[in-house]
């Protein structure tokens, strides 16, 4: 055996190092990256809890998109969730944001914000950071500004309240016989809950041929209800309105409504009123009947989900927070796979020009995006609680319970 | 109703959700005014120690079966007063492990008294205190449930068939409670020996330990009245009021604002700070947007404070 000189050995080595450097890029190719996507939500503070349950649904997204082989067309590679929380103030969601493009350059898209608020300044961010966004939130401002990066799954407020009011004045109607003819609003300030009562009082009462005898606006949370439900009292109307985005104020409304012995049918709007802790706060016999409109909620064909929710989480329904952020994942899987390519702009113009046929995990419409970034053909759901649970009511091909009107 | 009613039941109806309100709020006034008003510590932990009460009063009502014992009405305010000794013995203990480092004989020789250090040092523990208990206690939303919270004792018809006022049992039994607290530390504070010693190691800790008074000690035991009064204010609002971990932050500028209001070193004059408040927040509805409550305790408080600094009850007039 000849003996190696330290110049054979030297050339040795600079002579496999190509070798070695295919034999790396095989390697990646074999084992594909992660793909990373952000999830900025509410993790402390007042908002903790529909966060939480945000994440829950994005986390069993994350699990059935990876348990049926990933994004083939990235060569099965996985998705990898990067979760941020975006606390309990539009500053410290801008903040986060601004955290989340920084610190993760990575990540592919995201999805959040929960409160209108927070999602019209985290978008602020995004958008400039041309990181995709996709959002349940409300309100008709976050897709009127021209933001190409920013998709809303959810009907507006705007459009909510236009579909909402004429199936609750036929339900109404249809129930007791009579067709309402005055109505209390009684609203937080919040961007969704204004939205949805602007669309209300400059349009859709008048057209409906009712009046607003109680118009009121609060700032959350409420430290007692009384002047509000006073308000009530003093105008007995036939509807009420009330669109809290606190439990707390939910809580606080409904008591005080049942201390002053007012049986006003209430129609909420969003899920503040129908979230599982309501029920350790609230006696059910307050919420039977309380009605809300909401942009999504676990309907039925979803039974197996909703069981898995519950089996896993312990979560006893399947709220808004929990099928959208569920659904967003499988829009972003269906982008990631048209694009082919794991990056921002690769994702964010697969999403506007995705068109994944009817809509799975969202009430009506398609999984298609129009150029205002609204998801097309955006439905909603009407649930009602009923026997201590929120059910869904409206529409009827999706519905699991009847709806009952209340008696006042 | 006719339109004169309706003003006049309104009227009638947020006064008295505002005394209601006012005294929870005054007991909290009166919980930080033991430690801020008249030691001088700037503690923003008050809010979560509040939270901490309303808590552990939760938890000896579900976990160690009160409700079972007494009853869905009574347990809760049974678990309240149990509560109030464990929160006790937390502040005292908050006290001598921590706060007591940056207070007192130690501060002497330092910048601002101490202050910066207190700053730092109970904003740390409100950190701790707030994010402990999410992990602990998890983020979901709780109440102390009471059948009370949704009754209420009807006064009235005062005019014809109309004008009744309604007096939610729930918020007025938390109104007695507070009074019945108030008037109890009260007592303690201008008839007892305990409250002498407290009263002058707060005027002058020099000459108190002079006086054979143990400064240190009387410290610790105010901050942790000072927390008890607070924690029970806590439990007594949870009875109406779902909290979570940060609740406490939703009530500690209240807290401050009254305890400025009342003026300073003053315990009665916390109290009727926080039913200022209160009843301003309440009041401020028949004339402002419903939105404007918080803004108009805040004008309220500068007003007060650019025309009478002192507060209510200045020092000098608890004092003499």
């Amino acid at each position: 055996m000849s003996k190696m000189t330290r110049r054979s050995f030297t050339q040795s080595i600079a002579l496999s190092l190509p070798a070695f450097a295919g034999l790396g890029r095989t390697a990646a190719a074999q084992t594909p990256q992660k793909v990373q996507i952000g999830l900025l939500v509410p993790l402390s503070g007042i908002y903790a809890r529909p966060g939480t349950v945000m994440r829950m649904g994005a986390e069993m997204g994350i699990a059935d998109v990876n348990a049926g082989g990933g994004i083939k067309s990235l060569g099965g590679a996985q998705l990898e969730l990067v979760v941020l929380d975006c606390g309990d103030t539009t500053e410290k969601a801008k903040n986060a944001a601004q955290r989340m493009v920084a610190e993760y350059p990575n990540l592919v898209a995201a999805s959040g914000s929960y409160l209108s608020s927070f999602t019209l300044a985290v978008t602020e961010v995004t958008e400039r950071a041309s990181l995709p966004l996709l959002t349940l939130s409300y309100s008709d401002l976050i897709t009127e500004r021209g933001f190409r990066h920013v998709f809303q799954t959810s009907a507006t407020a705007g459009a909510q309240a236009e579909m909402a009011l004429p199936t609750i004045l036929r339900l109404a109607e249809t129930a007791s016989g009579r067709r309402p003819r005055t109505v209390a609003i009684i609203t937080d300030n919040t961007a969704a809950s204004i939205a949805s009562t602007k669309a209300m009082k400059e349009r859709l009462l008048a057209q409906h041929g009712l009046e607003m005898v109680v118009d009121e606006t609060f700032t959350p949370p409420l430290a007692d209800a009384t002047p509000l439900v006073q308000r009530l009292r003093a105008r007995r109307p036939d509807l009420f309105f009330f669109l809290p985005t606190v439990i707390s104020d939910a809580k606080l409304m409904l008591e005080k409504m049942a201390e002053f012995n007012l049986r006003i049918p209430t129609i909420s709007f969003g899920i503040a009123i129908a979230e599982p802790d309501v029920l350790n706060t609230v006696n059910p016999r307050l919420l039977n009947g309380v009605m809300s409109a909401v942009a999504n909620w676990g309907t039925k064909g979803q039974e197996e989900l909703i069981e898995r929710l519950r089996r896993t989480h312990g979560e006893p329904w399947m709220t808004q927070n929990a099928i959208s952020t569920y659904g967003d994942i499988w829009i972003l899987q269906g982008a990631l796979e048209k694009a082919g390519r794991a990056d921002r702009q690769g994702v964010s113009e697969a999403l506007r020009t995705l068109d994944g046929g009817p809509a799975r995990y969202f009430p009506g419409g398609e999984i298609r995006f129009d150029e205002k970034g609204r998801r097309v053909g955006a439905g909603l759901t009407i649930i009602q609680w009923q026997n201590g649970v929120p059910v869904t009511v409206f529409p009827d091909n999706l519905a699991l319970a009847r709806p009952a009107w209340p008696t006042t | 109703m006719t339109e004169p009613q309706i003003l006049l039941e309104g009227f009638l109806q947020a006064l008295a959700a505002g005394l209601l309100v006012g005294a929870i709020y005054g007991l909290m006034c009166v919980g930080l005014a033991m430690i801020f008003g008249i030691m001088r510590v700037i503690n923003f932990a008050q809010g979560d120690f509040m939270m901490l009460g309303m808590y552990v009063a939760f938890f000896i009502l579900v976990g160690l079966g009160v409700n079972n014992l007494f009853g869905a009405t009574i347990g809760p305010y049974v678990a309240i007063l149990l509560a109030a000794p464990v929160l006790l013995l937390f502040g005292y203990l908050i006290h001598r492990l921590l706060i007591s480092r940056v207070t007192g004989a130690r501060t002497a020789g330092l910048e601002g008294e101490g202050h910066y250090a207190q700053l730092i040092l109970t904003l740390g523990i409100a950190l701790v205190l707030q994010n402990g208990s999410q992990v602990l206690f998890g983020s979901q939303l709780v109440s102390i449930r009471t059948p009370l919270s949704s009754a209420a004792w009807e006064i009235g018809p005062f005019w014809g068939d109309f004008v009744s006022v309604f007096i939610n049992k729930g918020r007025g039994l938390a109104a007695l409670f507070s009074v019945l607290a108030i008037l109890g530390l009260w007592l303690v504070i201008t008839r007892s020996r305990l409250g002498r010693s407290l009263r002058a190691a707060a005027d002058n800790p020099e000459a108190s330990t002079y006086m054979g008074i143990d400064v240190d000690r009387a410290y610790r035991t105010a901050f942790a009245i000072g927390t008890c009064i607070t924690a029970l204010a806590g439990g007594l609002l949870a009875t109406n009021y779902p909290f979570h971990p940060f609740v406490g932050l939703e009530f500690v500028i209240i807290m401050y604002a009254g305890v400025v209001l009342g003026g300073m070193g003053s315990i009665l004059g916390a109290f009727w700070g926080g039913m200022t408040i209160g009843l301003v927040q309440q009041l401020s509805t028949l004339v402002l947007p419903t939105q404007l409550q918080n803004t108009a305790i805040f004008v309220c408080f500068l007003l007060i404070v650019i025309l009478r600094p002192q507060g209510f009850f200045g020092r000098v007039v608890e004092r003499t």
